[in-house]
């Protein structure tokens, strides 16, 4: 392609060489046909007036003109082959002309001296612009023979004034050669630019065409359901996954509205106002599950912008969630059925174990007491691994949720102790609490799932410790912020490891699960829970110095 | 004299256990173990001083015969306590009942609880 411009622009003809050979052209036939016309002319008046025609100068006029009209064409012919010479000849033919067109002393110093003018004011448009300095030479070198053949002064201001027309035609026709080049090379630049942008505008397009090809080959092949609408929800395409996914003729969709798609009768009454939400939903909408027929389509949405960010439309994916969702709803099932169906037993092994501790049916030996509260502490890690479990499976499935009602900070940390000074008695550490000042007496959140979050850190605390204290603090962060910090002097987590201790079955190191119980769920659930409170959990470590989790949360008051 | 605390709990063990423990608290206790029976029984029988309704009942839901209890003008004097092992069911009668009680259920707590609630004036 770029080797097709080049060609296109270096030229076989020099402009300035056909602009000269065109006015080359326009003299000579111009020059033929006035001398033709003047030979037609004088011949026709010589012919009937004899008296004329026996003067030597009227013969001499005919020949002339005769003569002139043939050279001239002569050179106009030589003209259409060859520019080379023909200027050369036609100025010479001039200048022949110009000795012999008068008597030498009209010519050197009288009324015909004006003719010397017409070659330095042509040469310098058909040779080059300094020629006509040449020709203001030869003139004055014709003028001074033709003074002394005539015995006449040669005309010495005639021949100033042809220098002098010499440097103004230089002048000018230098300058329009000039003018010339810089207007051809701004049109070569016009041209090249012309080129480039078609070039680049075809390329685009042809990229353009190969990517629609790509893209319509994509959504073809896909098995999502793809609809593409524009900005007033009339669908634009839809590809064939849509119409074996809903089962329906592909006309009954496309290039009609959507409002009309949403009154299908397989849709359900909540489908229907999803997708009505979808519409009228100005802002990005989420994925959400609609139910059409025995199906289950998981719907997501995005639109679609102009370069100017301005909505076009929006494309919408439509997946079969028709498997996923019998199994999510298996899952919570099954879930919820085992964790009932195990607590329930659990809860009795708890119950009459506390009767033996309390020595409800009669007095009980010390050891007796101890089996008994033996029991009660693996039933409660059992019942702690449960809920856990299910905690994480309705975690998963997105069921999860925070309520919201006043508590008070101190009380949670009065249950803390409860819960856990045994368990930190036991292995002789010390379980301390602090709580700010400034920390709001009642404050609003969920009261339930504050506690699970301290419980499991604490309890995380006192697993990883061997002796020192777990210190429990309830900060106020700032203003808008509360928080709890959970220290202890146990062995800490080493570096590479910090970054997956929020991963659900997750201890560090293969080996501690056994000698430390649970099944790291503890620390994923807190991370859990403080995201769907919309705060946020940090960890600091020392290997052999402790470690320090830190809850951060928005404080709202009731 | 001893006040009556209606039990109705399908589970056997956590019938037996919670009796022990309102006995321990000092009530008179009647146990029912099936939610049709139940219905009978809060229709015809007089009004105990507490009922421990478990929400998780065969043949009649627990929400039933809580709305039952809440329904007759009888019970208005009547302590009502509901047992769940799903926290988020047992948030949802907070505002209904007396207490709410999440399951895995202590004996010493629900001994200690009612005791303190016979004692009420």
């Amino acid at each position: 392609m770029l080797k097709t411009i080049r060609n296109y622009f270096v030229l076989k003809n020099d402009p300035d060489e056909m602009r000269r050979r065109e006015i080359v052209r326009i003299l000579t036939l111009g020059l033929s046909i006035l001398a033709m016309v003047g030979f037609v002319l004088v011949a026709t008046y010589l012919l009937s007036n004899p008296v004329a025609r026996q003067k030597l100068d009227n013969q001499l006029a005919v020949a002339t003109a005769f003569f002139t009209s043939l050279l001239s064409f002569g050179i106009y012919q030589l003209n259409k082959r060859t520019s080379r010479i023909s200027p050369f000849l036609l100025l010479a033919l001039l200048v022949v002309l110009s000795i012999f067109g008068d008597t030498p002393a009209e010519l050197a110093n009288g009324r015909s001296l004006f003719i010397f003018t017409f070659p330095v004011a042509i040469s310098s448009l058909i040779i080059a612009p300094a020629s006509s300095f040449f020709f203001a030479t030869v003139n004055t070198i014709i003028i001074f023979l033709l003074a002394r053949q005539g015995n006449v002064p040669p005309n010495l201001s005639a021949i100033v004034g042809f220098f002098l027309l010499a440097l103004i035609s230089w002048v000018s026709s230098r300058a329009l050669e000039r003018a010339l080049r810089d207007l051809r090379a701004i049109n070569a630049n016009l041209d090249q630019q012309v080129i480039e942008r078609t070039q680049a505008l075809s390329q685009s397009l042809e990229r353009e065409r190969i990517e629609a090809g790509r893209n319509k080959a994509i959504l073809n092949s896909i098995g999502d359901g793809v609809i593409v609408f524009d900005k007033t929800w009339n669908a634009t395409m839809v590809n064939p996954a849509v119409k074996s996914m809903l089962d329906i003729p592909l006309d009954l969709i496309l290039n009609k509205n959507f409002y009309e798609f949403i009154e299908h009768p397989r849709l359900t009454a909540q489908s229907r106002k999803l997708l009505s939400a979808m519409i009228q939903n100005d802002t990005q909408p989420l994925g959400f599950r609609i139910e059409w027929g025995e199906k289950t389509l998981s719907v997501g949405a995005a639109q679609v912008h102009d370069s100017r960010g301005e909505n076009i439309g929006t494309v919408t994916v439509f997946r079969d969630f028709t498997r996923e969702a019998e199994v999510e709803r298996l899952k919570s099932t099954f879930v919820a059925i085992v964790s009932h169906e195990l607590r329930t037993p659990l809860n009795s092994i708890l119950g009459y174990a506390e009767m033996f501790k309390e020595s409800v049916y009669g007095p009980m030996t010390d050891k007796q007491i101890n089996m008994a509260e033996g029991i009660m502490k693996n039933t409660d890690r059992l019942l702690n691994l449960i809920r856990d479990l299910l905690d994480e499976a309705q975690m998963e499935a997105g069921q999860l949720s925070i309520t919201n009602a006043p508590l008070k900070p101190a009380e949670l940390l009065e249950t803390l102790h409860r819960l856990l000074d045994k368990a930190a008695s036991d292995k002789r550490l010390r379980l301390t609490s602090e709580i700010d000042d400034d920390l709001p007496e009642t404050l609003s959140g969920d009261a339930d799932r504050l506690q699970q979050i301290l419980t499991n850190l604490a309890n995380n605390a006192i697993k990883f410790t061997d002796h020192g204290e777990i210190c429990v603090r309830l900060r106020r962060t700032d203003d808008a912020k509360w928080g709890i910090e959970v220290e202890d002097t146990g062995r800490g987590i080493p570096e590479a490891e910090i970054p997956f201790i929020f991963e659900t079955f997750r201890q560090v190191e293969g080996s501690t699960t056994r000698v430390h119980g649970g099944v790291g769920l503890g620390l994923a659930i807190v991370k859990q829970l403080v995201n769907l409170m919309s705060g946020d959990v940090k960890v600091e470590s020392r290997v052999g110095v402790g470690t320090k989790f830190t809850v951060t949360l928005p404080l709202t008051v009731p | 004299m001893s006040e009556l605390a209606l039990i109705i709990e399908d589970d056997e063990d956590l019938a037996n256990i919670f009796s022990e423990a309102l006995r321990s608290g000092g009530f008179e206790v009647e146990h029912i173990a099936d939610g049709r029976l139940a219905q009978e029984r809060l229709k015809n029988g007089n009004a105990p001083f507490i009922v421990l309704l478990d929400m998780h009942l065969p043949y009649i839901s627990g929400a039933d015969l809580l709305a039952i209890i809440k329904g007759d003008e009888k019970f208005s004097k009547t302590m009502i306590l509901i047992t769940t092992a799903d926290a988020l069911m047992g948030k949802m009668y907070n505002d209904q009942v007396d207490f709410v009680l999440v399951k895995p259920i202590s004996f010493v707590q629900l001994r200690d609880l009612t005791r303190r609630l016979k004692s009420q004036p």
